[in-house]
């Protein structure tokens, strides 16, 4: 099906994201980056350059290099905030033939959806490449102010860059979807405050449910069209450049390598002090002069950058209010507070939020990529992939059955998605057993007997053969109503038997959650009971292949030889009762050792003479295990002509 | 086990089957004046929207497998790009050693004992720190007297200049580096300006 991609068409960087799998995630770049500076450049050469390549060049081509565009997009060049932009920006802002704002590249005008366009190409071209299909439909996102012009401008621009453009939602919207907010009961009144790069937004949105559909209103919107992050890594960089002119008495503005580190620096301790409440600036040799080398090192504290941004952080609060007035809403009213941009991330910005609205704001999503999301399940809506995504269950607790030794083999582990089958292949205990129990059991820990039991049926009429030959395959089927079938199949005479369990008989949710919970805390415990049936097994195993060995032998081993591997056997036997596994494994060992000089033994005489008693019993297992490997080839037939 | 036909009279395929409901249709209706469906034209009607249904879930099948594969397909070469740029942030932290290790070279010109064994050690440092980032394919990107590259090279400022080409790189201010073939950082360079043009430093975009 033909995917509809969800594009955050940003003024300072662009995000492209899909729903797939029925959840949506972000697509990564050609650079591997998960934003797309949106920034367009045309070089002497006649070369297009979009994304971080168009800015690393923007100095040799000031006149050419275009950003900010979403400034201008659907706008007529009289306009106020045209007319601010053009002091602003070194490229030159024209008017076209209809008034419209378009830019003046080497001469020849370009109207802004162009140059968007060249954005969302590039956006468009690594996101095919991502998913390996063409992709022909997208969904963007604009800013909740966009008057019809500037939203048909958009729109322009995508069906440029050879996108139909199913859906231009605003992007407060497409944050709300992105927190899952669309999806409540209700009516819901929310607040998104967007504190990205280059801008602030406000804005307060309703989503109301009539007739089971949900609907989008913008109640009202404000903001500040200069202030972002850029702005708090300024405040940054100047107090580290004054408190080193004091120092040093150099001014490293003036120094563009250093002031190049310096920039990096800076966003880098505003990140970190995100998370701790002190960070390191460390640039050793950042400058020179005269005298030698100068160095770089100081600590900022998280109370430091607080204050140095007190004031911008401040500035959002009056939007905030007014915004809340337009929409004649009480902070009380607002439901929810959701968190987008980047600088939100840091906690006095976050606890500013809280202030003002008096509730915590949701920051579950990413915020860079909060507005792409919400777009590309959009995006996931208007293709039908989430009316299509059926919600699938999980098996909340593992499923096995019991094997020798009282240990819980599980079959479906928790938290697989149903409905699933799954078989396995088991066998024998004993030599001569012609029957199996299977004991189906529900739970983490490692002994059956710590587990709940589902239930409980017997295989019969197995054919008597030596331990471990017999196969007996075990089927868990757990279909879509969540219904688990055990079924346990001779794999040679094709008898089954099977259970049927219904959830009933299962658990609640708190018993789930306890046993899981146990599981955790005997981890340890079971483990080592793991470890310690695991040894015996092997013993056992062990101690049923010597004497087989020793049987098979007959005369041929004698007195002390014999008696050796008798009292190792019975030493085995005795360490098994206990529970000491260093010493079952010892034991195992010693008896290992004596029972493989004796089959070497059988081996060197089998092929010095023709008939031995060895020699007899080979063909005889062999001829037996080709009538396995011929019932179940026939077996497996018949189940496919089914 | 699949059903076969229900009955003699009932036609293969589906339209048939309304057709021939249908002229059954008539007769009742002219025998009865109502037109209720027969059970055939039930079972036909049923039939009909179990057939589409069935085409409809078989469709969607379809569908998801291959979602499925493409989704797979997709995870193999995510998981292939997460190992190969796995020490894309940690290489990123170590460039800035590397520039202070040269930079400490840089600056130690002095001729004492102390300073020539210390500029010795660091060398060697540097080296050892280089060659750990070769092994494990990070390479440096230093570009001087090359053309411009935008994808690997950041203009810092302009210079005007007679010797050189115009867009030739004339000094690097910090050496750029790669992981693989991905840039972790971009090497930071003053471009050539023809020299009649005078140096136009603007602020970055």
């Amino acid at each position: 099906m033909a995917k509809i991609i969800g594009i955050d068409l940003g003024t300072t960087n662009s995000c492209v994201a899909i729903l797939e799998g029925g959840k949506p995630r972000v697509i990564e770049n050609a650079e591997g980056a998960r934003t797309t500076p949106s920034v367009v450049a045309f070089t002497a050469d006649n070369e297009v350059l979009v994304g971080q390549s168009a800015k690393r060049q923007a100095i040799t081509n000031p006149k050419n290099t275009l950003y900010a565009v979403k400034r201008l997009i659907g706008r007529r060049f009289k306009d106020a905030e045209v007319q601010k932009d053009i002091h602003l920006v070194p490229y030159k802002i024209a008017e076209a033939d209809n008034g419209d704002a378009w830019i003046e590249v080497n001469g020849k005008k370009m109207a802004p959806p162009e140059i968007s366009a060249r954005v969302l190409m590039k956006l468009k071209k690594d996101a095919e490449a991502f998913l390996g299909e063409e992709i022909k439909e997208a969904v963007i996102t604009v800013p909740a102010y966009f008057n019809d012009s500037q939203r048909q401008a958009t729109k322009d621009a995508g069906r440029i860059a050879g996108l139909d453009v199913k859906r231009i939602i605003n992007e407060p919207t497409a944050a709300a979807m992105a927190f899952g907010l669309d999806r409540k009961h209700g009516d819901i009144k929310i607040a998104v405050y967007d504190l990205g790069g280059g801008t602030f937004d406000i804005s307060i949105i309703e989503i109301a449910e009539v007739d089971g559909e949900h609907q989008f209103e913008v109640l009202s919107t404000n903001g500040d069209t200069h202030l972002g992050g850029e702005d708090f890594d300024l405040r940054i960089i100047d107090y580290i450049c004054d408190e080193f002119r004091k120092e040093n008495g150099i001014d490293l503005h003036n120094d563009p390598l250093a002031l190049q580190r310096l920039k990096e620096a800076a966003e880098k301790a505003k990140i970190e002090l995100s998370s701790s409440q002190q960070t390191d600036i460390n640039l050793p040799y950042v400058t020179a002069d005269a005298s030698g080398p100068k160095h770089l090192n100081m600590k900022l504290t998280r109370a430091k950058l607080e204050s140095l941004v007190e004031d911008l952080i401040l500035k959002t609060k009056a939007p905030c209010e007014t915004a809340l007035k337009d929409a004649g809403l009480k902070p009380s009213e607002i439901n929810e507070v959701i968190l987008v941009g980047g600088q939100t991330r840091m906690p006095r910005v976050q606890d500013f939020v809280k202030d003002i609205f008096g509730k915590e704001p949701r920051k579950d999503v990413n915020p860079d990529e909060a507005v792409a999301l919400g777009a590309a399940i959009q995006g996931g809506v208007l293709g039908g992939q989430v009316k299509d995504v059926l919600l699938l269950d999980v098996t909340p607790l593992s499923l096995g059955i019991e094997t020798l030794g009282g240990v819980m083999t599980k079959l479906i582990e928790k938290n697989t998605t149903i409905p699933t089958k799954t078989s396995q292949v088991f066998s024998t205990a004993e030599d001569h057993q012609t029957a199996v129990t299977i004991h189906v059991l529900q739970g983490e820990r490692e002994m059956a007997k710590d587990n709940k039991s589902l239930g409980k049926f017997d295989l019969t009429d197995i054919p008597p053969a030596p331990r471990g030959i017999p196969q007996v395959e075990v089927t868990f089927d757990i279909d879509a109503n969540g219904i688990l079938h055990v079924s346990a199949k001779d794999k040679a005479t094709g008898k089954q038997q099977s259970i049927r369990i219904t959830a009933s008989s299962g658990l609640t949710e708190d018993e789930i959650k306890r046993m899981v919970k146990d599981a955790e805390l005997h981890a340890e415990e079971d483990k080592k009971l793991h470890e310690l049936v695991t040894a015996r097994n092997n013993a056992d195993a062990m101690i049923h292949a010597t004497n087989k060995t020793l049987h098979e032998l007959g005369d041929k081993v004698q007195g002390d030889e014999r008696s050796k591997i008798e009292s190792a056997i019975g030493e085995l036997k005795t360490a098994m009762n206990g529970d000491d596994k260093a010493e079952i494994e010892r034991k195992t060992e010693h008896l290992t050792e004596l029972s493989g000089k004796l089959a070497e033994r059988l081996y060197a005489q089998k092929s010095e003479t023709e008939s031995s008693p060895g020699a007899e019993s080979e063909p005889a297992k062999e001829a037996k295990a080709g009538e396995d490997v011929v019932d179940a080839e026939f077996e497996e037939v018949k189940e496919d002509r089914k | 086990m699949s059903k076969d036909q229900v009955s003699p009279e009932s036609a293969p395929n589906a339209p048939d089957q309304a057709e021939q409901a249908a002229s059954v249709d008539t007769s009742l209706e002219t025998e009865e004046g109502v037109a209720e469906p027969t059970p055939i034209e039930q079972l036909a009607q049923q039939l009909t929207e179990a057939t589409r249904r069935a085409e409809d879930n078989w469709d969607k099948f379809v569908r998801t497998q291959a979602e499925l594969e493409n989704l797979r397909r997709r995870s193999e070469k995510e998981l292939q790009n997460a190992n190969k740029y796995a020490l894309e942030k940690f290489s990123k932290e170590l460039l800035s050693v590397v520039d202070s290790l040269e930079l400490g070279l840089q600056a130690a010109v002095g001729e004492a004992p102390d300073v020539m064994r210390l500029r010795e050690g660091m060398e060697l440092t540097l080296k050892q720190l280089n060659s750990a980032l070769k092994k494990f394919s990070v390479r440096a990107v230093d570009p001087l007297g090359e053309k411009f590259n935008p994808d690997l090279h950041q203009a810092m400022a302009m210079q005007p200049s007679a010797d050189v080409e115009p867009n030739t790189v004339v000094r690097v201010f910090q050496k750029g580096y790669l992981l693989h073939d991905r840039l972790l950082r971009p090497a930071l360079v003053v471009i050539a300006q023809a020299a009649a043009e005078s140096t136009h430093i603007d602020e970055q975009a």
